[in-house]
């Protein structure tokens, strides 16, 4: 078996991204793990760019690596977290809602595979440059999907609001 | 890579420069801030080690290098150790992709026994094509410096201090980004090398229907988008973190902020960042903003018949490309300038100013700004 220099990088960010993402799981501090899921991000950037979509790997490392898990970083620095290490790490409840939550993934993913069966996955040929396969993309998310990339965005406006009336019904984190 | 030995030698060397170009100019860069801060204080600044104080930065290196290795007891030692080397890689990253002159055509030549060439080499470290949103995502990853060092410090001041500075990079990358987004409308294009050729020539633009030529002004950036660049400036400052955005280190309050435990060789790598913060971003405004490496009023073929005339060959390609490379240094040295300045003349912000000017004044002028240019478009090629 002959490795070209793509195969080998793909092993390598694929490999590393695999096991960013098992150190999210298996490390008990929260700064760790969200380090740990900084990395999966930067990988998977690693990956789109392999594939030749410069643009969402751009889009995720400026999104997900650089923003949210910053976010993440800095508000777990922030907290005192020892009651919740304990909290999640041992009693019957916490358990039971591990495993449940791990069999809905599990389930989720299997029904993901076994439906996507047929599906072959080729690597896009031809690309004339960056500037224009983002163009491609931007053409296919508002007009072919605008109405679901809109709803996806109205989603995340409704998520956000949510949250907010949440946190002040209970008295929050902001006591006042 | 390249076709052959010599193309793939000259390309990894190109790359060696390059960092070496950005790790070089630190020294200079601490001399003339320690010298210009000096001056603008009224006092002489260092002066004793050798001619104008110059042999001051071996000095320096040989005590950083000396220094004691000192790990904080209680501290996170991977994070300790990884921060500082975290903290070089945007700079060196972003600005090996910037273009920084005209490319160089080598001719094909003869050279032991055999014949080579032709070959264009590329005047940057490498071209991604996406320019724009690499160097936006790669800088965007400088933060995890110095959350690493903030929490691998074990020390509540360097904690404080990497945790000022997350919230204020998040907020002024906002804003930094949507300010970009006028010249992403603008041009029409995410590489450097495309931004930077249309900004050839006297400025010409499109509106009211008839196209209109300024032939006192070159095509900058900086005259289609005047208030993008003024909010691309100040955000610059906010991501390089220096006064007057200082806040994660601000010595009044947490005594050296998060490099408080760092010493000798690490805490020079920190500052290498931050030099390496303000270089691309001097570079990355000199590109978008204020015609990239072109000299006003002269184009490239110019310049180049000008060094054919005079030595001819393949030295006549280098030596343009030379040229256009001073052309853009003289920019990024002038700019850089302006940030020592402006250390020296403002004083720090609040941290609820510093907030309050990044999100509720910044960012609603870069969403107008888009607004702005996207309708000037629109109606300018309808």
């Amino acid at each position: 078996m002959s490795l070209s220099l793509n195969d080998i990088l793909f092993y390598f960010l694929a490999g590393v991204a695999v096991l960013s993402a098992l150190g999210v799981i298996l490390q008990s501090n929260p700064i760790y793990c969200a380090l740990s899921l900084a990395l999966t991000m930067v990988s998977v950037a690693g990956l789109f760019a392999s594939l030749s979509a410069w643009f969402v790997a751009g889009v995720q490392l400026i999104v997900y690596a650089g923003a949210v898990l910053v976010l993440f970083v800095m508000v777990l620095m922030l907290f005192d977290t020892k009651a919740e290490k304990r909290a999640f790490s041992k009693g019957i409840v916490s358990g039971f809602f591990k495993i449940a939550s791990a069999a809905m993934i599990f389930a989720i993913a299997g029904g993901a595979a076994s439906m996507s069966g047929d599906a072959r996955f080729s690597k896009l040929t031809g690309i004339a440059s960056a500037t224009q396969s983002t163009k491609d993309l931007a053409d296919l998310l508002f007009k072919k999907y605008l109405f679901s990339f809109e709803a996806m965005g109205a989603l995340l406006l409704f998520i956000a609001i949510g949250a907010v009336a949440l946190s002040r019904i209970q008295g929050g984190t902001h006591a006042d | 890579m390249g076709k052959d030995v010599f193309e793939i030698t000259v390309n990894i060397l190109k790359m060696f420069v390059i960092f070496l170009m950005m790790v070089q100019a630190v020294p200079i860069l601490v001399w003339l801030e320690r010298r210009g801060s000096a001056f603008i204080q009224n006092r002489l600044g260092p002066n004793r080690v050798g001619p104008l104080g110059l042999l001051q930065l071996a000095a320096d290196a040989v005590k950083f290098l000396f220094k004691e290795e000192f790990v904080p007891r209680q501290g996170v030692r991977f994070m300790y150790f990884f921060a500082p080397i975290m903290a070089m890689i945007p700079g060196a990253l972003s600005f090996a992709s910037l273009p920084l002159s005209v490319p160089i055509k080598i001719e094909p030549f003869q050279m032991l026994g055999q014949m080579w060439g032709p070959y264009t080499f590329a005047f940057q470290g490498y071209d991604l094509g996406i320019g724009i949103v690499f160097v936006l995502g790669i800088s965007s990853l400088g933060v995890y410096s110095l959350l690493m060092a903030g929490w691998g410090s074990s020390n509540k001041y360097s904690l404080m201090g990497a945790v000022r500075a997350s919230a204020q990079a998040i907020s002024y990358e906002l804003a930094l980004s949507l300010s970009l987004v006028g010249i992403l409308i603008v041009y029409g294009t995410f590489s450097f090398n495309e931004i930077v050729a249309a900004q050839t020539g006297p400025l010409t633009f499109r509106a009211f229907g008839a196209e209109h030529v300024i032939s006192w002004l070159p095509n900058w950036g900086v005259f289609y988008q005047p208030l993008g660049a003024l909010l691309f400036f100040s955000a610059t400052f906010a991501e390089a973190n220096r006064l007057p955005f200082d806040l994660p280190e601000a010595e009044g309050e947490l005594v050296a902020g998060f490099h408080t435990e760092y010493a000798g060789f690490k805490l020079l790598m920190f500052f290498i960042g931050e030099y390496g913060h303000m270089m691309v971003a001097s570079a990355l405004l000199a590109t978008f903003y204020l015609g990239g490496y072109n000299i006003p009023g002269v184009m490239p073929d110019d310049v180049l018949a000008f060094w054919q005339s005079a030595v001819g060959g393949n030295l006549a390609s280098i030596l343009t490309a030379v040229t256009f490379h001073l052309s853009l240094l003289l920019r990024i040295a002038i700019l850089l300038w302006i940030f020592i300045q402006v250390r020296w003349t403002l004083p720090r912000f609040r941290y609820d100013q510093l907030m309050n000017l990044g999100w509720k004044s910044m960012l609603p002028w870069a969403l107008f700004n888009v607004c702005v240019t996207a309708l000037w478009v629109w109606f300018g090629h309808k």
